[in-house]
């Protein structure tokens, strides 16, 4: 089980001013439970053995 | 001969070709539905009144003169409202776009239009097609027609085309397909709805969630609806570069009824198992039915499957706030605020995890091929549970408590993510008498498998001549059309 992330109201503002967005710290606020919920989920993908699997970046299949 | 409005769209064309009932006639009955059901049902956004008994009255006049028909020949339809229709307006379900008339159709559209079917009106849906319960604070949520009496939700993000097909508004319609937005309301409306492979149908023209998790199909009554609008849909489109050359098939032709000998692999873990119980009977029922027709079943897992959440939220958190990014900031209010929160978290996406997850990807794909090199399809329920009541927030899954948005698209995003054809199809109902949704996914570019499966099951069964009741439909299967 991975620990569980936490961000605070701070370090989301300036997450999303570095992305471009200038939002109110109230929706930031409101938002902060859902980011921390995503930042877990995201984490997995930190954990898992992916080896020389290289990005499925191609568009077409065939 | 049954009511026109519930005549499938192949009996349709079929009816207008021998000249045995016009398309103004059938126009017109699925006009009068409209007007007599959508105030409630709210699966259409615009209705095209004018335009579509003036192109019905065209087809008619072209059945007359005797020259060549389309094979969906003055068939009404509703594109859900993210295909660009020439000349109507195409919102996405969002006020963002409420004055967006577009100069030109999506691809799909004009194929659709070359094969002669006629757009109705465009079907409601969850604003620009980011949420899995078909939900819109624009334009009314979209009201599953199985229950009159509780408001329950026709799954997403394709609602109204789900909603729409189901009460007898319109026989086919268009859905897009990012997790499971195509086969979830087909499975909560009990219709029939196929997304294709991964480059199969064009894009172009279809406002994107995800690019590289989009999938454009059809939903209509039956397998062979669908894989008569799947060969007029499909192909490759030089206006979208993901689209493939591979020639199409007559998917027509691959409606044998046959499956003796097609080898079917149960999805287990993560999928059947975990299913609410009455949505795992229906399920297993289906799978005997298909082996006491000669099928041969055995049981399959997926090992990364259990990761898929996750790749998901980072590709198409990435990818929807990728395309929003100068809405969000100049519209911020506008949006719907589910819709809006989906959007930000998307700027926790770091390019590590996305690559990561496209890397993720490619495994996954990889599992799905290797599994289906020993077997034909793949078979589960298309959702885990029925049509849950608008505002419902919780699961009981057997794995465990989900939230019913996670719940929802559980065993539809996995095919999204690895690019793998899948349909949904009817195989029952709950002892409420709502819908299940039997799944099936095929090899990469088999959707003439997957639609014979699919097709022989429904010449099995007749779950999918089950129509609701309150929408004037006697629950009990049709007599069969043109007798």
């Amino acid at each position: 089980m991975l620990p569980h992330m936490e961000i605070t109201l701070d370090t989301l503002k300036r997450l999303t001013r570095l992305a471009g967005f200038e939002w109110e710290d109230a929706e930031l606020e409101a938002l902060r439970p859902l980011a921390e919920r995503s930042l877990d989920l995201l984490a997995r993908l930190d954990a898992v053995d992916l080896g020389e699997t290289e990005p499925a970046t191609q568009y077409r299949v065939l | 001969m049954d009511a026109l409005h519930w005549i499938p769209a192949a009996d349709l064309a079929r009816m207008i070709a021998q000249k045995q009932v016009s398309p103004v006639e059938v126009v017109r009955a699925h006009l009068e539905r409209i007007t007599a059901l959508d105030g409630k049902l709210k699966a259409f956004i615009t209705v095209c009144a004018d335009t579509a008994l003036a192109a019905a009255r065209a087809a008619e006049a072209a059945v007359m003169a005797g020259g060549p028909l389309g094979p969906l020949h003055g068939v009404p339809y509703g594109p859900k409202d993210l295909y660009a229709t020439k000349g109507i307006k195409t919102t996405g379900g969002s006020t963002i776009l409420a004055d967006f008339v577009p100069d030109a159709d999506a691809t799909v559209v004009a194929r659709l239009a070359a094969a002669g079917m006629l757009v109705l009106g465009k079907t409601n849906m969850h604003e620009f097609a980011y949420g899995p319960e078909g939900l819109n604070g624009h334009y009314g949520d979209a009201w599953n027609p199985w229950d009159a009496g509780t408001h329950r939700v026709a799954g997403g993000s394709s609602s109204g085309s789900g909603a729409a097909v189901a009460a007898g508004l319109c026989p086919a319609a268009l859905g897009s397909d990012t997790g499971g937005s195509i086969r979830i309301p087909s499975s909560l409306c009990g219709i029939t709805g196929i997304k294709p492979t991964y480059g199969r149908v064009s894009r172009s023209g279809v406002l994107p969630l995800a690019w590289s998790m989009d999938h454009c199909g059809p939903m209509a009554r039956t397998a062979r609806d669908c894989a008569l609008m799947l060969g007029a849909m499909a192909g490759y489109d030089p206006a979208d570069p993901s689209t493939s050359v591979l020639p199409v098939p007559d998917y027509t032709a691959a409606l044998t009824g046959d499956v003796k000998g097609l080898r079917v692999g149960i999805l287990r873990a993560h999928f059947t198992d975990v299913a609410a119980p009455e949505v795992r009977a229906a399920v297993e029922a289906a799978a005997r039915a298909l082996e006491q027709a000669g099928a041969r079943l055995d049981d399959v897992n997926l090992e990364h499957v259990a990761l898929v959440p996750a790749a998901s939220f980072a590709v198409v958190g990435a990818e929807a706030l990728a395309y929003h990014a100068g809405w969000l900031r100049t519209r911020n209010a506008d949006y719907q605020p589910d819709v809006r929160e989906r959007l930000k978290l998307g700027v926790l996406v770091s390019s590590n995890h996305y690559l990561r997850a496209q890397a993720l990807r490619a495994r996954v794909r990889q599992e799905v091929d290797a599994v289906l090199a020993r077997r034909d399809v793949l078979l589960a329920p298309a959702t885990p549970i029925p049509a849950p009541a608008l505002g419902q927030k919780d699961a009981r899954l057997g794995d465990g408590a989900s939230d019913v948005r996670s719940a929802l698209i559980r065993f539809t995003r996995p095919f999204n993510f690895s690019g793998h054809p899948a349909i949904s199809l009817p195989c029952g109902f709950t002892p409420a008498g709502l819908p299940v949704g039997l799944q099936l996914v095929g090899r990469l570019f088999d959707e003439a498998t997957v639609l014979r499966a699919a097709d022989a099951y429904q010449r099995l069964t007749d779950w999918h001549t089950r129509r609701p009741e309150e929408m004037g439909g006697s629950g009990r299967p049709p007599s069969p059309p043109g007798a």
